[in-house]
C-alpha cells in the first residue's frame, strides 16, 4: 500500500546562540493510510520538530517529506498553508485554543480559514452541523458557548480534537496530547483518539514519551540520535 | 478603545476648527462682498476721477449691469461739540437710495433697518390681520412685561450677598453673581428694545391695518435709506433754525457706544440727533491739498457693516454735500473753462451675481468700456482708474484670513499624525500580546495575507468607528457652538473664548462643509490603515512554530 506520509533522510539543525544543535540527522518515517503510529523518544530528542516538519509547519534543512506523493519541501507558501488547513489536523499538548472564541467558534476556525475571504463567515456555515456532530461525539454538546477558560484541561483537548477533525484531514498529528493532563483524563483523551482511529480508520501520528500510551498504536517508532528506529 | 478615542478626538477637533474657521472666512467674504457692490471702478488718485456721470451712464447701459452708484471718499475730521470729541475719519459721500440697491448699506443701519426689523419680529405675536391700535396695545404689553422682568432681575441682584473670600468655590460663586447682574443688564436691554418697538408702532398712522407679518415689516422698515432727519429730531434742538440741515451716519465702532459681552451696543440716551461738525480736506485732481471745508450735520443713524476697519473710521454723509466739501463738484476754472465734477468710485451691481463668472464677465466688459472711455477723455489717465471685483478689493484681508485657516488646519493635521503613532503602538502591543493566537491561526492554515488582513481590517474598523463618532460629535459641537460657549462655558464655568466686545461678529460663525468632513474622515481611515499596516505585516510574517512557543 502506498504511504500516506513519507519522510526520508530528514535533517534539521537549530542555532542556539553560537552553537548549532543537530536535532534530526537523517530521520525517515512512513505512515500508511489508516495507520496509527506512535513516535516515542526522550525529551528534547526532536519528536515535535519531526511532527512539525511532517505537518508543513516547519521546513527541514535537507531530506524529502512526501504527503500522498507530493513533496512538501518544494511547495509554495500558500500551498503549505492550504495543506495545513486541509490535509493535517493538529492536536497540541497545550491545546492552543483561541481564548476569545467560544467552543463552537474554535472548532469552526479551520473551516472559516478555508472559505474565501469575502465569505469567511458565511462559508463556514455548512460545517456547523458537522462541528455540532463532532462536539456531540466528544461529549461537548453542552459546552458550545463556553470560552476555553471555562473548560477543564480534558474538555479543552476534546475541543482541540474536534477542531483538528472539522476539515476531515487524512492525517491527525498529535503532539503529546495527554502531556498536560492528569493520568485519568489523559487516558480518556487517548480513548477518544483510539476510538476515532478505529471508527473512522483515521491515520494518526502521535508523539509521546509515555510508553503505555504508545502501546495503543498500531506501530511504535523511536527517535534516537536524530534518526527514527523501530522498537 | 484608546485608538477609537484618539481618532474620535482628532476627527472632532479638525471638524470643529475647520468649520469655525471656514465660517469665519465665509462671513468675512459675505460682509466684504455686501460692502461695495460686485465691481468697483475706482481712482487710485486721491482726488477721484472726472466724467463719472457719463461713465456711469455707459456702465448702466451694459447688459451685465443691474445698477450702479457713485461714491466719494475723503479724509477729514469729525467733531462733536457737545461731547468735546474730535477724531480723524474717512468721510464717505453716498446717495442712500442708490447705495441701498448696490450694497448692504441700508441693512447696516440701526434706526432705519435693524431696530424696525427687530420690532417687526417682536410684534409678530400679535396675530394677523391686525390694526395699529391692537399693535400699540401689544407693544405696550411687551414693555410692561419687559419692565416686570427688569424688576424681577433687579430684585435678584439686590438680594445678592457678598461671597466671603474664603468660602468654598468663592471664585465660581462670584461668577454666578456676575451672571445674575448680567441677566439684569440683558433684561434692561430687552426693555429698551420693547420701548423702541412701542415708539415704532406709535409712528404708524392709526388707521393702518396689516394682513400679515410681511405687510407689517414693510410698513415699519423704510424702503430706502435716507440722511434726512426724522420729524422727532426737532425735539433735540431748541429751535428749528438750530437744527442742522443734513444728517450723517456714523460707524458703530467709532467709539461712542459701549459693547457688552453679547455683542450688543449700548447707545447713550439722547446721543441720536447730536450735532456734529465734519471737516473735509479736499484733494485736487493733481493731488494737492486745498483749504479744509466744514459742514454742520446731525447724527441720524449708525452703521454696522461688521467690517471693523470700516465701522471704526467711517462717517457717511449725502453725496452732493460731501462732493462740495471735497471740492469735487463741477467748477469754473480761472481761465473760464469748466472743470467737470468728480467721484472717487462707481460701485456696480451685476446681474446674476450669485455666479462668480458673471461678475468676471461684467468686470471685463466694464474694463473694455473704461479703456474706450479713456481714449475719449485723455485727462482721465491722471486718475489711474482701476476696475476690480469685490474680492479683488478685499483680497488682502480675505486672503490673510484664508491663509490663517489653511495654516491652522495644516498644523492640526500634523498633530493628528499622532493618531498613526497611537494606532501603531497599540497594534504593535496587540500583536505581541496575541503572538500565540497568531501562531494557532497560522498552524491551522491561516496565510500571511489572511492574518495581516485581520489586523488591517481591525485598524480600518477602529478608525471608521472613531471617525463616525468624531464627525457626529464635531458637527453637533459646531452646530451648537454658541450655546456651548454661552450657556455652558460662560454661565457655569465663567470661561469666555469668543469675546463679542472684541470680535466683529456677535455670534461664533460656523460653516460645516460636507466635502471637508468627508476628506477628514477619509484621512482618519487612511491613518488607521497606515498605523495598523506595520504591526499587521509583523503579525502576518510570524513563524507559526516560534509563535506557538511564545510565552
Amino acid at each position: 500500500m502506498e504511504n500516506l506520509l513519507e519522510l526520508a533522510d530528514v535533517h534539521k539543525t537549530f542555532r542556539l546562540g553560537p552553537d548549532q544543535v543537530q536535532v534530526l540527522t537523517g530521520a525517515s518515517l512512513q505512515v500508511k493510510p489508516g495507520e496509527f503510529v506512535a513516535l516515542v523518544g526522550a525529551s528534547g530528542s526532536g519528536k515535535s520538530t519531526l511532527l512539525h516538519i511532517a505537518g508543513a509547519l516547519e521546513k527541514c534543512d535537507r531530506g524529502v517529506v512526501l504527503f500522498r506523493g507530493q513533496d512538501l519541501t518544494k511547495l509554495s507558501r500558500s500551498r503549505r498553508h492550504f495543506m495545513r488547513n486541509q490535509s493535517f489536523g493538529f492536536v497540541f499538548q497545550l491545546y492552543h485554543l483561541l481564548p476569545e472564541l467560544s467552543v463552537l467558534e474554535n472548532v469552526l476556525l479551520p473551516a472559516i480559514i478555508a472559505a474565501p475571504w469575502w465569505m469567511a463567515f458565511v462559508g463556514a456555515r455548512p460545517r456547523k452541523t458537522y462541528a455540532l456532530e463532532l462536539l456531540e461525539q466528544l461529549g461537548m454538546k453542552d459546552r458550545l458557548k463556553h470560552r476555553p477558560a471555562q473548560l477543564s484541561g480534558g474538555e479543552r483537548q476534546r475541543v482541540a480534537i474536534a477542531r483538528a477533525l472539522i476539515n476531515d484531514p487524512p492525517l491527525i498529528l498529535a503532539d503529546e496530547p495527554t502531556g498536560n493532563l492528569d493520568p485519568r483524563t489523559g487516558h480518556t483523551i487517548l480513548d477518544v483518539l483510539t476510538g476515532l482511529h478505529r471508527s473512522r480508520r483515521q491515520s494518526m501520528l502521535l508523539v509521546t514519551h509515555d510508553v503505555s500510551i504508545a502501546a495503543q498504536a498500531d506501530r511504535v517508532v523511536k527517535l534516537e540520535d536524530g534518526i527514527v528506529k523501530p522498537t | 478603545m484608546f485608538p477609537i478615542l484618539a481618532v474620535w478626538l482628532c476627527v472632532a477637533m479638525l471638524i470643529v476648527v475647520n468649520s469655525i474657521m471656514t465660517g469665519f472666512v465665509d462671513r468675512v467674504r459675505s460682509t466684504g462682498r455686501s460692502l461695495e457692490g460686485d465691481v468697483v471702478v475706482s481712482a487710485s488718485a486721491m482726488g477721484g476721477f472726472p466724467y463719472y456721470q457719463e461713465l456711469e451712464q455707459k456702465i448702466n447701459q451694459l447688459p451685465q449691469v443691474a445698477a450702479s452708484a457713485p461714491v466719494i471718499s475723503a479724509y477729514g475730521l469729525l467733531n462733536l461739540p457737545d461731547y468735546e470729541i474730535s477724531m480723524g475719519v474717512q468721510i464717505v459721500g453716498v446717495d442712500p437710495a442708490l447705495e441701498s440697491k448696490i450694497s448692504s448699506f441700508q441693512q447696516s443701519l440701526f434706526w432705519q433697518y435693524q431696530a424696525p426689523m427687530q420690532a417687526a419680529a417682536d410684534l409678530k405675536g400679535v396675530g394677523f390681520p391686525t390694526t395699529v391700535p391692537k399693535l400699540v396695545q401689544y407693544a405696550a404689553n411687551l414693555v410692561s412685561r419687559a419692565l416686570d422682568e427688569v424688576n424681577r432681575r433687579q430684585k435678584a441682584v439686590d438680594e445678592l450677598k457678598p461671597v466671603p473670600p474664603d468660602a468654598w468655590f468663592a471664585g465660581i460663586r462670584e461668577h454666578w453673581q456676575e451672571i445674575t447682574i448680567e441677566d439684569a443688564q440683558q433684561a434692561q436691554a430687552a426693555l429698551e428694545q420693547a420701548e423702541n418697538d412701542f415708539d415704532f408702532v406709535q409712528q404708524l398712522p392709526t388707521s393702518d391695518s396689516f394682513a400679515d407679518a410681511a405687510a407689517l415689516t414693510k410698513a415699519l422698515v423704510p424702503a430706502v435709506a435716507t440722511f434726512a432727519p426724522p420729524p422727532e429730531a426737532v425735539n433735540a434742538y431748541p429751535t428749528a433754525q438750530a437744527e442742522p440741515q443734513y444728517g450723517c451716519i456714523v460707524g458703530v465702532d467709532l467709539g461712542f457706544y459701549e459693547r457688552d459681552r453679547f455683542g450688543n451696543y449700548h447707545r447713550p440716551e439722547g446721543f441720536r440727533f447730536t450735532p456734529v461738525v465734519l471737516t473735509v480736506v479736499p484733494v485736487t485732481m493733481r493731488a494737492t491739498l486745498a483749504t479744509p471745508q466744514t459742514g454742520q450735520f446731525m447724527i441720524v443713524d449708525d452703521s454696522h457693516t461688521q467690517v471693523f476697519t470700516v465701522d471704526s473710521k467711517t462717517v457717511y454723509a449725502p453725496f452732493d454735500v460731501v462732493q462740495k466739501l471735497a471740492f469735487m463738484q463741477q467748477q469754473q476754472r480761472l481761465d473760464g473753462s469748466i472743470q467737470p465734477a468728480r467721484a472717487s468710485a462707481i460701485q456696480v451691481l451685476v446681474k446674476n451675481n450669485y455666479d462668480p463668472q458673471a461678475i468676471l464677465t461684467a468686470r471685463d466688459a466694464i474694463a473694455n468700456l473704461v479703456d474706450q472711455f479713456e481714449t475719449q477723455h485723455p485727462d482721465l489717465s491722471f486718475a489711474g482708474i482701476r476696475i476690480q471685483t469685490w474680492d479683488q478689493v478685499q483680497a488682502d484681508y480675505i486672503n490673510a484670513v484664508d491663509n490663517e485657516r489653511n495654516l491652522i488646519m495644516f498644523i492640526l493635521g500634523l498633530m493628528s499624525l499622532v493618531v498613526i503613532v497611537v494606532i501603531f503602538l497599540i497594534f504593535f502591543m496587540i500583536v505581541r500580546d496575541k503572538t500565540q493566537d497568531i501562531g494557532i491561526i497560522k498552524a491551522i492554515g491561516g496565510s500571511e495575507a489572511g492574518v495581516a488582513a485581520i489586523f488591517v481590517l481591525y485598524g480600518v474598523i477602529i478608525s471608521a468607528l472613531g471617525s463616525l463618532a468624531g464627525s457626529i460629535t464635531g458637527v453637533l459641537f459646531v452646530l451648537n457652538d454658541n450655546w456651548i460657549h454661552d450657556d455652558i462655558l460662560w454661565r457655569i464655568f465663567g470661561i469666555t473664548i469668543w469675546n463679542r466686545s472684541i470680535y466683529v461678529f456677535s455670534e461664533i460663525p460656523h460653516q460645516v462643509d460636507p466635502i471637508t468632513v468627508a476628506v477628514i474622515v477619509g484621512a482618519a481611515i487612511l491613518a488607521g490603515l497606515i498605523g495598523a499596516a506595520i504591526p499587521a505585516l509583523i503579525a502576518g510574517m510570524q513563524d507559526p512554530v516560534e509563535a506557538l512557543r511564545y510565552e
